[in-house]
């Protein structure tokens, strides 16, 4: 199994079964992944924001939801993270796909790749960084057991390490 | 103009235990003092403009129950791009109300502009509701509430009101509004 491929397994194993993104390639390798399970639900976004809504309420609900996006996502989320999820205690997973770090090409990206950690934490949301496939299994998935044990939202972080940078000069 | 406290009162007394989600500012407020003992309220305290989007969640998560969200315009106009995730998810249990009183009341009244050239029930049905309505009276909310209840949605239900006080205040602690609101839809798994 490659990343993506992994990645999804780990949201099968914790009962994980609705995704909420907005895409960018390499959500897109993980979406084209767990496409091939009939046992995923796709919502997309039209502004990162909405998934923290969204995912509160399929969590009232009793489901359990992942918000995939990338790190400028972040930012159109902050207000709806500081306000509705961390202080109701809602739980779930965010899995973040980092620009803005090694082997950017893109200026306009770089600020939020600076700001992404200090971000969450000025948030209190815990996160947990992605550099390589085998890590997957310990970081990702325990890093969404910390989510349901602390009733609250965790980010997981994959840098171009784990899934490589856009070739553009 | 509809008295958003009367309307309030109507609707929650065509329910039974059906969970509803009130957007902060009045809408919170008046639905705590229509039925502050019902515990299928969800009362959100800030996060203005998210009742849509955690109405769609509950809507596909619960597909069994029919899913009310009290919005505000103000609060719509702030997360106007959930209306084309509505609708292009069209969870036929969710009815989705909107208070609008053309103005950003709980601090202090200045308008917004469905006061001016914009028109919800317009972007409702851009972004891809087929079914919404606007209304203006009482009457006319009651009769459009009795059609969204029986036929299956989604639905957009501008409902023009007043901006009478709303004096009521639901609890305080978002993690108790979570547990009763949470409690209340096990009970009716």
């Amino acid at each position: 199994m490659e990343w993506p491929q992994k990645i999804v397994a780990l949201l099968k194993a914790n009962d994980i079964c609705s995704i909420s993104f907005v895409p960018d390639t390499v959500i897109g390798r993980i979406l084209l992944a767990a496409k091939e399970d009939p046992g995923f639900q796709f919502t997309t976004l039209a502004r990162e924001e909405e998934g923290i809504g969204i995912i509160t309420g399929e969590y009232l609900g009793g489901r359990r939801g992942v918000l995939m996006m990338q790190g400028a996502g972040l930012g159109n989320c902050v207000n709806a993270l500081a306000s509705l999820a961390v202080p109701y205690q809602i739980p779930f997973l965010m899995v973040i796909s980092q620009r803005g770090e090694l082997g950017e090409f893109n200026a306009c990206h770089v600020v939020m790749g600076k700001a992404l950690r200090r971000i969450l934490e000025a948030l209190g949301i815990q996160h947990y960084t992605v550099n390589r496939e085998d890590e997957l299994e310990t970081v990702l998935g325990g890093a969404t057991k910390t989510a349901y044990t602390s009733e609250q939202p965790v980010a997981v972080i994959l840098t171009p390490s784990l899934v490589g940078w856009k070739d553009e000069k | 103009m509809i008295n958003r406290l009367e309307a309030t009162r109507y609707l929650v007394a065509q329910l039974s235990d059906e969970p509803i989600v009130a957007s902060c500012g009045n809408p919170k407020f008046d639905l705590f003092t229509a039925a502050g003992g019902r515990k299928a309220n969800f009362y959100m305290w800030n996060s203005m403009g998210m009742a849509s989007s955690i109405g769609l969640g509950l809507a596909m998560a619960r597909p069994d129950r029919k899913v009310i969200v009290l919005d505000g315009d103000g609060a719509i106009l702030m997360n106007l791009n959930s209306l084309t995730t509505e609708a292009s998810k069209a969870p036929p249990n969710l009815i989705h109300i909107i208070w609008d009183n053309a103005q950003y009341q709980i601090t202090g009244g200045q308008p917004t502009h469905t006061g001016g050239k914009a028109d919800i029930e317009t972007m409702a049905r851009g972004a891809g509701f087929t079914q919404a309505l606007t209304v203006d009276t009482l009457d006319a909310f009651k009769e459009a509430l009795s059609r969204m209840l029986i036929q299956p949605g989604p639905w957009i239900l501008v409902a023009k009101t007043d901006s009478s006080e709303a004096p009521g205040r639901p609890p305080k602690s978002p993690v108790q509004i979570k547990h009763r609101f949470m409690e209340a839809l096990r009970e009716t798994e």
